[in-house]
């Protein structure tokens, strides 16, 4: 038999048998590489569409959202790190869930589509694809959730069967990657051009930590990075930091720094910036790029009101505004 | 006096053993048949889907 490598992710874990990738639950049974949280969801909710962060993609739906125990990057700050820095074997509970019961659920349920998100959706690709087939089969749409930090060839593959996805950008910057996440932020860029060249509707999150990444120079460039590769369009979700798991030493964002980030990014001509874990901001409503009428408020993750036209377009100036809508 | 001394320690160490072991086997006892380290697996129907959570995306 002998060792294998996982080409999933830019790691590549070179797994002897027996063993473990980095993410814990990609293991080497008997020469062959074997997903261990196929079919074994350790979470299993329904969410609105707007916690994933998705702003522009069928709002006010519900999602069914899932995700196994572990994950290829380890970062500081993991919101979820219950699930994510773990194994599927150290978990309170696992569902039996073959991609037939998700969609099966999905669909009883009325969720509009099935999301793979909590923990990175990367590290359980292959039940990530077979669900997506099948949920496309069943008429529902696939949600990406994902810190980005994949190789190209699985993440064009998989961008043939997601419609929308979310990536995380941690920091414009490769140090706080390496110091912070244990990865590096070019798979991460690369990551994101290529589901905007495979046409899954895009929208990025980048969670602004005190001290760690609210430089404004590295926020600019951040901000014009996206405009130039991503486009104008692609939305953009400033979030707020709270304290969690290893990075409990610093305090939650500052509104006013959340603002200047949100003006920076503005200022660079993005034309869907919100502003995520302030509960109530005006910033987490759409407005119209061309003459500021609400379009969607928002309140948290609830929409109090709906103004788009039928083809996506603002009901006064009929500007059309990118997005999946309903 | 010295030799009554010695079987004295003995008798602590031996009694201080026995707590030890008996309470040791009374908390195997009082735990439930199932407590293991595994995971508890069950149906995707059992989920608690709309229950609350505080798991961010």
């Amino acid at each position: 038999m002998g060792d294998v490598t996982c080409e999933l992710c830019p790691r590549y874990c070179t797994i002897p048998e027996g063993g473990a990738g980095d993410c814990r639950v990609r293991v080497n049974i008997d020469g062959k590489l074997i997903a261990t949280t196929y079919g074994r969801p350790s979470s299993a909710h329904i969410d609105p569409v707007e916690k994933k962060p998705l702003n522009h993609f069928q709002p006010g739906t519900a999602v069914f959202s899932i995700a196994t125990a572990g994950c290829n990057l380890h970062c500081r700050n993991c919101q979820n790190w219950q699930l994510s820095q773990r194994g599927g074997e150290e978990m309170e509970r696992i569902y039996r869930a073959e991609p037939e019961a998700v969609v099966d659920a999905a669909l009883k349920e009325n969720c509009h589509s099935i999301a793979y998100t909590y923990s990175d959706p990367i590290i359980f690709y292959e039940y990530v694809y077979d669900t997506s087939v099948l949920a496309h089969e069943n008429g529902l749409k696939n949600i990406f959730v994902t810190a980005g930090y994949i190789n190209e060839k699985p993440m064009r593959r998989l961008c043939k069967v997601i419609d929308a996805a979310n990536i995380d950008l941690k920091a414009f910057d490769d140090g706080f990657y390496r110091r912070n996440c244990s990865g590096s932020l070019k798979p991460v860029l690369d990551a994101m051009v290529i589901a905007r060249e495979e046409d899954a509707w895009l929208e990025v999150t980048n969670l602004v930590i005190p001290t760690l990444n609210d430089d404004m120079a590295i926020v600019r460039k951040m901000a014009h990075w996206i405009r130039d590769n991503l486009g104008e369009e692609t939305p953009l979700h400033i979030s707020r930091f709270t304290p969690h798991y290893q990075m409990r030493n610093l305090p939650p964002t500052p509104l006013e720094t959340l603002e200047r980030v949100w003006n920076e990014a503005k200022d660079a001509g993005l034309k869907y910036v919100y502003l995520g874990n302030i509960f109530g901001h005006e910033s987490e409503s759409t407005y119209c790029p061309n003459d500021s009428t609400r379009l969607i408020h928002r309140v948290g993750f609830s929409v109090e009101e709906y103004n788009l036209t039928r083809d996506g377009r603002c009901p006064v100036c009929r500007q059309e505004v990118s997005g999946v809508w309903l | 006096m010295k030799s009554n001394s010695k079987v004295s320690t003995m008798r602590r160490r031996f009694l201080a053993m026995l707590a030890v072991i008996s309470g040791g086997l009374l908390v195997r006892k009082t735990l439930p048949a199932d407590t293991t380290d595994k995971p508890r697996e069950m149906p995707l129907h059992e989920a608690d889907y709309y229950g609350p959570h505080n798991l961010k995306g």
